[in-house]
């Protein structure tokens, strides 16, 4: 049986629903977010991590030019150290029928008669290698896909130089490929890239490589900590080449994969944080306008006896109901949502099964949330009613009291009219209730800079960044350094216009206690196709002495204009020097260093060499120039430009799209809300002036002037703010989301601002305009009764 | 029985009314608030209206002030039908020639007294200067205090000020002294007549209060929906001379 209260509280919200549905939905939008943030989260790190241990995905990892066998017993023995897994890793060149440009690769080894130790592969499709076969192949599933392949098909590789036709026995996936992109590259092509598997003996027969590794992996003991082993490992493996060990938080794919989780936190936090802040000040302007129309019902409640706590309860209730609405709108958005993103995640990420896992906790947490923020929104304004006495409450409220206008003791009263005087007292008279309509305003108007902010920073790279960094059309990797005279060769090439060589090298980079491998790109000094840019997007003149590196890496190391950077170098002679950082260059994927080319020949103690060259072509004579390129034997790599363009608009540009579209509608919602439920609750608080104003004779559209006028000052209050709190909000969340792979430029444009204005402007109107509609149905003679 | 009695002096009535009828409410729920009323009332008259509550006086005051329309019946104001006039023609008929005085004054309240007058000059034809009418009920002072400033009685005559300054045709008050005590309630009531003989509009009161019947010129009894019987007084008493 239901109380009477109760049926009281379902009648009143009724009538409030309207409000109650914006609240509802603001606080849905923020739960959502917050729901699909954590369950996204909750999904990839227990799906990672359940990978991982179900495949034995290693901790260390190194690679070397060769080394015996004999040498990863030594390792297996390093105290530290569980288990080791040696194997081989070449580059080969693939020709792929119906692929006009060059692909390539990395073959890796696979023990001839046992499933391997570490990095075990997931079979997707097709068969595993027979034992002792020839010929056979296992091939990345990302690879095979972009490239229609299906086991059964064969495809033809150069192996050492010698072409040979190999048969796809499966489909593969591993721990250490769950994003695959050629090692050094910024972006990922899986068109032009994929990962092999080919039992040890043939590879190592094909490489002259039997008897010995240059890759490992290995796992560490319990409670084993990574730097000393990693230490203990380099200084082993330098006499053979050793390229620098390094943990799972510098290995390509797991940074990938935990830069997307870092990314989500963020989200999972910021954006709730907001909404929800502006579900709380929605709720505390309905229920404080109930209360003030309820006065009087209160002081009956108590004058019958009720408590206060009964009476609070019953209004708290009634900030519940709408909880509880919101909560469960957001569980379904947020479950919904999240259905879809992880879908898009299967475009960057190989795991074996990828399900939606929703994160149980995410719930209780989220009606925690909410209740919180109906408790702060309500709390005071009930408690407020319910130590009114019963007397005091049972007597219409006495007028309120006003004054003049701060406005109009500057002196300009006169000029003002009367519906303008009303609307400027009014919101002086209770600066706390404007200056909470004017923060949810502004916080709505803030949100809806950040969508569009992603969406401009995604064109910004596209389009112009794109463009004016890499002007090359074309980037070639050689196999191994080779002296310039390939460059002639290269310039002879049918269609190259413009041929630009460069140098690069494996190194790593230290500042402190911070330190990153990467490849230092040597370029010429003056480079026209590959440039490095400044913050003000102004070409860097790489100096004759001196290191340029991404702004995000300096960041990560800590390191400042003018700081030393130590180079080690992890190949050829294996020097190490001490390096002035001398600039900081804006791009927007992966970790780069920049040298004069005549500089990193310097520091690596060789002379004159490059490892390959960017391209400008004769577009009429692209297909000419890449079939010619498939030619030469030596080449590693090749990376085109208008591919790897492409492969960013489908993969990070569409996905950053997704989330763009689902911020926005989002924002809007909000924007909405906050518009439609303060324009309401001017019209609740003001119907019997309003109702007065038009029985002495105002028309409608008058009245509604007295009301509108509000509302626009209060919005051309917020506005500014919103778009000031929007910026803020941007550099923030974009701060937040930049990442080691990834980062999106901040590009705040006048349309975005328009856009947002005009948003928050569309919604003033369409509020308005419902409640002009509601003006009409003004109870007239009800106004002329005694107060309610 | 319902009678219609005119004036001593005949002339075209401002106010015709014929068969008046209001229902509010459907089926079961029906409630006559009219059932029928004939009535003409006359420039410059000042009429009380008394009965019971529920007897139809606030009803038949809201048709005449263009407030609600009427279910059935004639309705003239100087040749205007009400009862077919649209919300636009009853906007302009209430701002060009009704004043309104309220029980609970319903002053804006973040409008100053004179303001709260000033208001209606902005929209009226030929509006007296807000002082003026403020002068006319006795409240030369206090010009720019706000209602939450101002006594009830205070309140009340800037509301007749309110709703005379437009120099009304008619002026409709209801209960315009029931928040009131005797002696404020007098003050107002003589503001009333004041206007009505300065200005000459049409005045009907509404009130529970017998005694101000000897203020009236015709005192229209009330009850259930009808008029019952009109009353012509001869002298009229001035408002000061009233207790109650």
């Amino acid at each position: 049986m239901i109380s009477h209260l109760d049926r009281k509280l379902w009648r009143d919200l009724s009538r409030l629903r309207g409000q109650a549905v914006a609240v509802a939905l603001v606080m849905a939008c923020g739960l959502a977010m917050m729901i699909m943030a954590r369950s996204l989260i909750f999904s990839l790190e227990s799906t990672r991590q359940e990978y991982y241990e179900a495949n034995r995905f290693a901790d260390v990892f190194v690679q070397l030019k060769r080394a015996p066998n004999s040498v990863a017993t030594r390792i297996a023995e390093l105290p530290g150290v569980a288990t080791v897994q040696p194997g081989l890793s070449v580059l080969v060149t693939l020709d792929l029928q119906g692929l006009d440009e060059p692909a390539s690769g990395s073959v890796r080894s696979l023990p001839d008669f046992e499933p391997p130790q570490l990095n075990r592969l997931f079979l997707r499709s097709g068969r595993w290698l027979s034992p002792g076969s020839r010929g056979e192949v296992l091939v990345s599933e990302a690879f095979a896909e972009a490239n229609s392949l299906v086991p059964g098909d064969r495809i033809a590789m150069l192996l050492n130089g010698k072409r040979q036709q190999l048969q796809i026995a499966g489909l593969v996936l591993s721990p250490e490929i769950i994003f695959e992109s050629r090692p050094g590259a910024a972006l990922p092509d899986n068109r032009t890239y994929g990962t092999f598997w080919m039992p040890y003996k043939e590879l190592a027969r094909a490489f002259d490589l039997d008897g010995g590794f240059n890759q490992l992996a290995l796992t560490l003991a319990p409670g084993a900590a990574e730097r000393p082993v990693i230490s203990e490992i380099d200084h082993l493996l330098t006499p053979y080449g050793g390229r620098g060990a390094f943990g799972r938080a510098d290995h390509p794919s797991h940074i990938r994969v935990s830069d997307e989780i870092r990314v989500l936190e963020t989200i999972s936090v910021g954006f709730p944080l907001v909404f929800l802040s502006v579900a709380a000040f929605m709720i505390n302007a309905v229920l404080s306008r109930l209360l003030a129309l309820q006065r009087e019902q209160i002081a009956i409640l108590k004058a019958f006896g009720f408590t206060n706590r009964q009476i609070v309860v019953h209004y708290l209730k009634f900030a519940f109901v709408m909880v509880t609405g919101g909560t469960m709108l957001g569980a379904i958005g947020g479950v919904f949502l999240g259905h879809r993103l992880v879908l898009m995640y299967h475009r960057f990420f190989r795991f074996p099964e990828l399900a939606f896992h929703p994160n149980r906790t995410a719930f209780p947490l989220a009606l925690l949330v909410c209740i919180a923020a109906a408790f702060i929104g309500v709390f005071g304004a009930v408690r407020r009613a319910a130590k009114l006495p019963p007397a005091e409450a049972m007597r219409p409220e006495p007028p309120a009291n006003y004054r003049p206008a701060l406005i109009e003791r500057t002196g300009i009263g006169h000029f003002l009219s009367h519906t303008f005087r009303i609307a400027v007292r009014n919101i002086e008279r209770r600066p706390a209730q404007a200056l909470f309509t004017v923060a949810g305003l502004a916080l709505a108007t803030g949100i809806l800079i950040v969508p569009n902010c992603f969406r401009d920073g995604v064109a910004e790279i596209l389009d112009f960044q794109w463009d004016i960094i890499q002007r090359q059309d074309v980037g070639v990797g050689l196999v191994e350094p080779s002296s310039v005279q390939v460059q002639h060769l290269l310039q002879h090439l049918p269609g190259a216009v413009r041929v630009e060589p460069f140098r690069q090298a494996f190194v790593r980079i230290s500042y402190g206690r911070q330190r990153r491998q990467l490849g230092i790109q040597g370029l010429p000094a003056n480079s026209l196709h590959n440039r490095v840019l400044d913050e003000h997007s102004h070409p860097i003149q790489l100096p004759a002495q001196g290191l340029v590196v991404s702004a995000k890496l300096a960041d990560v190391l800590g390191a400042h204009l003018g700081d030393l950077l130590t180079v080690e170098v992890l190949e050829g002679k294996r020097l190490t020097q001490t390096v002035p950082l001398v600039g900081l260059a804006e791009d927007f994927a992966g970790m780069a260093a920049y040298m004069d080319m005549h500089a990193v020949n310097r520091l690596l103690g060789e002379g004159d060499v490059i490892t390959g060259a960017n391209f400008r072509i004769d577009p009429a004579r692209r297909g000419e120039f890449l079939r010619a390129l498939k030619q030469i034997p030596r080449i590693n790599w090749v990376a085109i430009k208008e591919s790897l363009r492409e492969n960013f608009r489908q993969t990070t540009a569409a996905s950053i799209g997704l989330i763009q579209i689902i911020y926005m509608v989002f924002a809007i919602v909000v924007a909405f809300g906050v518009v439609y439920n303060n324009a309401r609750i001017s019209l609740a608080e003001r119907a019997r002036e309003l109702a007065t104003l038009r029985v002495i004779g105002f028309s409608r559209r008058e009245v509604g002037t007295v009301l509108v006028t509000e509302l626009v000052i209060l919005a051309l209050l917020a506005v500014p703010f919103g778009l000031l709190i929007g910026t803020g909000f941007a550099k923030a969340i974009l701060r937040a989301v930049n990442t080691e792979t990834v980062r999106l430029p901040l590009i705040l444009t006048t349309s975005n601002y328009s856009f947002a204005v005009l948003v928050v402007a569309v919604a003033s109107t369409v509020s308005a305009l419902v409640v002009l509609r509601m003006l009409n149905h003004l109870d007239l003679i009800g106004a002329l009764k005694a107060p309610e | 029985m319902t009678e219609t009695i005119a004036p001593a002096e005949p002339a075209t009535p401002v106010f015709r009314v014929r068969g008046l009828t209001k229902v509010y409410g459907l089926g079961t729920a029906e409630v006559h608030a009219l059932a029928g009323v004939d009535l003409d009332l006359y420039a410059g008259e000042l009429i009380v209206l008394l009965g019971p509550s529920g007897s139809g006086k606030t009803t038949l005051l809201n048709n005449l002030g263009g407030l609600d329309v009427p279910t059935a019946g004639e309705l003239l104001y100087k040749g205007l039908d009400l009862t077919v006039a649209d919300e636009s023609e009853l906007t302009r008929f209430r701002r060009d020639t009704v004043g309104f005085i309220f029980q609970f004054y319903n002053l804006i309240p973040s409008l100053t007294a004179r303001e709260n007058v000033g208001l209606i000059t902005e929209i009226a034809a030929d509006p007296l200067p807000p002082e003026t009418a403020l002068q006319m009920v006795n409240l030369g002072e206090r010009l720019d205090h706000f209602p939450a400033q101002l006594s009830g009685g205070e309140q009340q005559r800037v509301a007749i000020a309110r709703a005379i300054a437009k120099r009304p045709q008619v002026l409709l008050c209801d209960e315009p002294t029931g928040a009131l005590d005797v002696r404020t309630g007098i003050v107002v009531l003589e503001a009333i007549q004041r206007v009505n003989q300065e200005l000459g509009s049409l005045t009907v009161i509404i009130t529970h209060n017998a005694v101000m019947a000897d203020m009236a010129d015709r005192v229209v009894y009330f009850s259930d929906g009808r008029v019952h019987h009109v009353q012509v007084n001869t002298t009229r008493a001035p408002a000061s001379s009233l207790r109650w």
